[in-house]
């Protein structure tokens, strides 16, 4: 039992040494950011391989938050972020519940349809997509980078899934009162799928905030960039060695809104990848 | 001076006019050189390519001309993807008459200024040349003028300092690609011309041998991107960086920086190793899809733009490119910028790529089987038998 | 008389219940078939074209019609014989797997189904496709395609099971009701919430030979850094270890819910029984955990195949397309070389590669409900 004890002792310290490896590289960037950018210039490695931002100083994150076009980033990934929750909670559960409870003709061949496009990948539709959009002149819009992912099912496979577990007295007693389809579904049935619709909307808006395939083909002016893809942009470009500090500002400021989201719903979105998964 | 063909960089689309901000004809303005961090600075104070021509465009839309130009900057990478992306994505095409459609088709009659060339050049550590002798009487440096003294020199600089001989982006953006065309100009062959590939002849063997010479004698390293290979040179550690005309002025504000390792700068013309004279070049020009009779206005406020942007040419050239106007040239307010008197012979000895339709994926297939060669050892002739293949597909 | 009443009240409700149910479904299905099921038709359609992006946009008869040209350049070539030695070390191993599903099957541990399309398909695969190669004179239609779908699969095989065996050690070590255990947790899923182009920002920097993070630690250990990115053997490794910092949380979680439903008891009373933790593991804990270890590296697989952000942002695919994957190359293809119809048969492709694990993981999940 002692050598049980020892082995477990070594064994947290493994998993601690671990968790700091894991966390040293958001910790540099951070610390970059911090730092001033005539000095990155130079070495990356000032005190402790650059981990301790001295000489400290703001400016990055000042300069990218008050000039440039992040601030305009982050304002469209909010809006798309935003609005593709939104849009994703409503048709989702307005559908699930449909497919869970309402028994209207057609719907045994409805629903498997609509879990076939569970196997079709953002790939695989990109391009189609991006020609249809042009031809609807769609592009550098929200409405582009929001609606593709309303399409996809995953939403509304988890919301029947949800509905399903209700027990149907609750509905049935109200539809005995007389009440209709709507109010059953806004008074009753809403309020219970809450813990299922916040892991969702976690998911949704986290998905919003990182995608990068579809922006970098729909927006191509730059004031339509997502913080995502605007991030990616700055990487790109040959001024990169000179302004270290400042792409490491973006990276921090894009990080901060999912960052303080997760430890602030961490309980959802873990239940939420069991759930999105399957289990 | 030569003139240079003015094709390839398509560089810019002014294309969506729109009647916007009541009677100020808006036209969009699409370029690359990244964003400028820093707004409403004078032409005069700008640095660097993308605060220099957003002061320029900056400077016409806001005098009271009738028109604002609307900037789309980008980065230089993703550039022509999103151009064409854009170009597709965003013309009402129905709206054009069918004569119209047709003047902007491939063949199409684009209407161009070009703004500057760039080319290649050697920058040089003067203070690394010096070590190893390699410095004339006039204070310019001694440069190879055949494979055998560039191997030659390589090692002069190596026994007396240690230092790499030469330093350049072979792993990653196309500058090796452009070298080796240079060398291949400098044998009097080309690696594609009329619709046929001729990648793998005894020229281009040739000078991908001379290149391969550098890494095998540990001169070079084949395996420094953009960024590592400029450090490379920043820090005292190469005594010649090829890099283009772009980065002149960047590196004489390094070199006079004391906390940068490279104090003595010079910005040699790309040295002859055979024959002839060259050296890889390449316009940027700005292009209008011509249709007069589709919007007039815009039309004229477009050329109301390029020629204010051809005026200002004399500041475009403080990014190191190579002025375009003669009357610039010839000017003491351009003499007198640093470094420009080292390098005058280049706009004499640059050369472009013949047209071709699709250039992006013939340098893409170029760039991989060179790479292929410094960074994977894939046999010379195999390599280029492979590209020659690829390229002969991509002409046909 | 007094039966109509009901009967035209149900009626009645089927009509509302019809009417309603195609209401609450209708904006969902209007979007589904709008940005999903007709642009994914719409791609098969492009993909039988010559189709070019710039060309098609002026005009809109500038395509042609090309049957399956496009997938034969891409899946086909000239003068292609088969040897029985050709990629012989690949194949062994593909052969020794097929070998390995057999017996699983024969132990019980898989179904009788399973095991046989794993034995078919990796026959097909290893023992046929594999051998065959350009003969004399003869090349591939597509020289890239082949080489590009073995990087993508190269680039999955050494990311999942490194993902998959690791998340399982940590979820192991850190199933526990401690704070401690619930920050450690937390640390190791942080990277996963961080956007691709955060992660390769980061990641770029920190393989820098010069200015990057793993250079600092190689040079104070007097050792020379590695050229990660540029270099032929490395650039792979070095996307496979951003990749795994940056989805080892995913698995971990799935873990952690896999190992929380093993009933307390079980643990217990194989401890009263006196076996140790590494028997522990073995007998019990690792057989229940059967399904969410299936469910994790499905998973991972699916997600991994379209791996694109990190090959785009910080190799670029390089150098000389060793960490060229297949989405880059189809965005490459479409947006970069303008072949909409190239690209749209890639894509095609890419979905029927993906539909098979897609319908595996349906399976497992199916299995675990």
């Amino acid at each position: 039992m002692a050598g049980g004890r020892g082995a477990r002792r070594v064994w947290t310290l493994v998993l601690v040494l671990l968790a700091l490896v894991w966390l040293i590289p958001i910790v540099w960037m951070a610390s970059l950011a911090l730092q001033p950018n005539d000095l990155l210039a130079r070495t990356t490695s000032n005190v402790a391989w650059g981990l301790i931002p001295w000489p400290f100083t703001l400016d990055n994150l000042a300069f990218v938050l008050g000039s440039g076009l992040t601030p305009r980033w982050f304002l469209n990934s909010a809006i798309v972020a935003g609005g593709m929750t939104l849009a994703v909670l409503a048709t989702a559960s307005l559908a699930g519940y449909a497919f869970a409870r309402i028994p209207f003709p057609g719907k045994r061949v409805l629903f498997p349809l609509v879990l076939a496009g569970l196997v079709i990948p953002e790939q695989a539709v990109f391009i189609p997509l991006y020609t249809q959009f042009a031809e609807w002149g769609w592009h550098n819009g929200y409405l582009a980078l929001i609606a593709p992912r309303v399409a996809v099912p995953i939403g509304v496979f988890l919301m029947t899934q949800f509905f399903r577990g209700i027990p149907t007295y609750l509905d049935e007693a109200a539809a005995l009162d007389g009440a209709d389809r709507w109010v059953i579904f806004t008074r009753i049935m809403l309020p219970l799928a809450r813990p299922a619709m916040t892991t969702l909307a976690i998911l949704t808006f986290l998905y919003a905030w990182n995608d990068y395939l579809w922006p970098l083909v729909s927006a191509s002016r730059p004031e339509m960039f997502t913080i995502t893809l605007g991030l990616a942009s700055l990487q790109s470009n040959f001024a990169q060695s000179e302004g270290l500090g400042r792409v490491m500002a973006s990276g921090v400021l894009a990080s901060l809104p999912v960052v303080l989201l997760f430890l602030l719903f961490q309980r959802h979105v873990v239940r939420g990848i069991a759930m999105g998964s399957g289990k | 001076m030569r003139r240079i063909r003015p094709v390839l960089a398509l560089l810019v689309l002014a294309l969506f006019a729109s009647p916007a901000f009541a009677q100020d004809t808006t036209i969009t303005l699409g370029r690359f050189f990244g964003a400028c961090d820093v707004s409403g600075v004078s032409i005069a104070n700008a640095v660097g390519e993308p605060c220099i021509i957003q002061a320029i465009v900056d400077a016409y839309s806001e005098a009271d001309n009738g028109v604002t130009v609307d900037t789309l900057p980008t980065d230089w990478g993703n550039y022509y993807d999103q151009i064409k992306a854009s170009y597709a994505g965003g013309i009402d095409v129905d709206d054009w008459a069918p004569a119209a459609r047709e003047a902007v088709t491939f063949d199409g009659r684009i209407y161009g200024v070009p703004m500057d060339a760039h080319a290649n050049l050697w920058h040089v550590n003067m203070e690394l040349m010096e070590a190893a002798g390699l410095v004339n009487a006039d204070g310019t440096p001694i440069l190879p003028s055949s494979p055998e003294e560039l191997l030659a020199h390589a090692q002069q600089v190596k026994d007396a300092t240690g230092a790499d001989y030469l330093a350049a982006d072979f792993a990653q953006f196309p500058i090796g690609v452009r070298l080796v065309m240079t060398l291949v100009w400098q044998q009097g062959a080309e690696l594609f011309a009329d619709g046929v590939a001729d990648v793998d002849s005894a020229e281009a063997v040739r000078a991908v041998e001379t290149i391969v010479s550098l890494f095998d004698g540990r001169y070079a390293d084949p395996r420094l991107d953009y960024a590592d290979s400029q450090q490379s040179f920043l820090d005292g550690e190469a005594a010649i960086l090829v890099n283009g005309t772009w980065v002149v002025d960047f590196y004489d504000a390094q070199a006079a920086d004391p906390a940068v390792a490279l104090t003595d700068y010079y910005a040699a013309d790309f040295p002859t190793l055979f024959a002839e004279d060259a050296t890889w070049a390449n316009n940027h020009l700005w292009a209008v899809p011509v249709n007069t009779s589709r919007d007039a206005e815009a039309y004229q406020a477009a050329l109301g733009l390029l020629a204010h942007i051809n005026d200002q040419n004399l500041a475009w050239a403080r990014t190191g490119h190579l002025s375009v106007r003669t009357s610039v040239l010839e000017s003491d307010a351009y003499a007198a910028l640093p470094h420009r008197d080292e390098y005058v012979r280049t706009a004499a000895i640059a050369r472009d790529v013949v047209p071709v339709v699709r250039y992006d994926a013939i340098q893409d297939v170029l760039n991989r089987e060179l790479q292929a060669i410094w960074l994977t050892g894939k046999p010379i002739s195999e390599a280029l038998g492979d590209a020659d293949l690829a390229v002969q597909d991509l002409l046909d | 008389m007094t039966s109509s009443a009901p009967t035209r009240s149900r009626a009645a409700r089927r009509v509302r219940d019809a009417v309603a149910g195609y209401l609450f479904v209708g904006p969902f299905l209007l979007a589904y078939v709008a940005f999903l099921l007709w642009p994914f038709a719409r791609g098969v359609w492009i993909s039988l074209h010559d189709w070019n992006l710039l060309a098609v946009a002026i005009n809109p008869d500038a395509k042609t019609f090309v049957g399956l040209d496009n997938y034969v350049r891409m899946l086909w070539g000239d003068g292609l014989v088969w040897s029985l030695d050709h990629q012989w070390g690949v194949r062994l191993l593909g052969l020794a797997l097929v070998a390995g599903a057999l017996w699983a099957w024969r132990r019980g541990a898989i179904g009788r189904g399973t095991a046989l399309a794993a034995a078919a398909a990796g026959l097909l695969v290893f023992g046929f496709a594999l051998g065959l190669h350009p003969g004399e004179g003869g090349r591939w239609g597509d020289r890239r395609f082949w080489p590009i779908v073995g990087n993508t699969l190269t680039f999955v095989a050494l990311t999942v099971p490194a993902v998959a065996a690791m998340g399982l050690a940590l979820a192991i070590g850190l199933n526990r009701d401690d704070r401690r255990s619930a920050v450690l947790r937390t640390f190791f899923f942080l990277s996963q919430v961080l956007s691709v182009t955060v992660v390769t920002l980061i990641w770029q920097l920190t393989l820098s030979p010069r200015q990057g993070l793993i250079a600092h630690a190689f040079r104070s250990l007097g050792l020379e850094p590695l050229a990660w990115v540029t270099s032929p053997d490395l650039a792979m490794p070095a996307i496979v270890i951003a990749t795994v910092w940056w989805s080892l949380g995913f698995a971990m979680i799935l873990f952690l819910a896999g190992l929380q439903e093993i009933p307390a008891e079980r643990n217990e009373a194989a401890r009263l029984d006196g076996a140790g933790p590494l028997q522990l593991l073995r007998h019990l804990t690792l057989p229940a955990l059967s399904r969410t270890t299936t469910l994790v590296v499905v998973l991972q697989i699916i997600l991994h195949f379209q791996v694109f952000g990190q090959s785009h942002l910080i190799t670029r695919g390089g150098p000389n397309d060793a960490t060229q994957v297949w989405v880059r190359y189809i965005y490459q293809t479409g947006f970069r070389n303008s072949e909409l119809g190239d690209a749209s048969a890639l894509a095609i492709v890419l979905f029927a590669f993906m539909l098979v694990f897609a319908l595996l993981q349906m399976r497992a999940s199916r299995g675990e409900a």
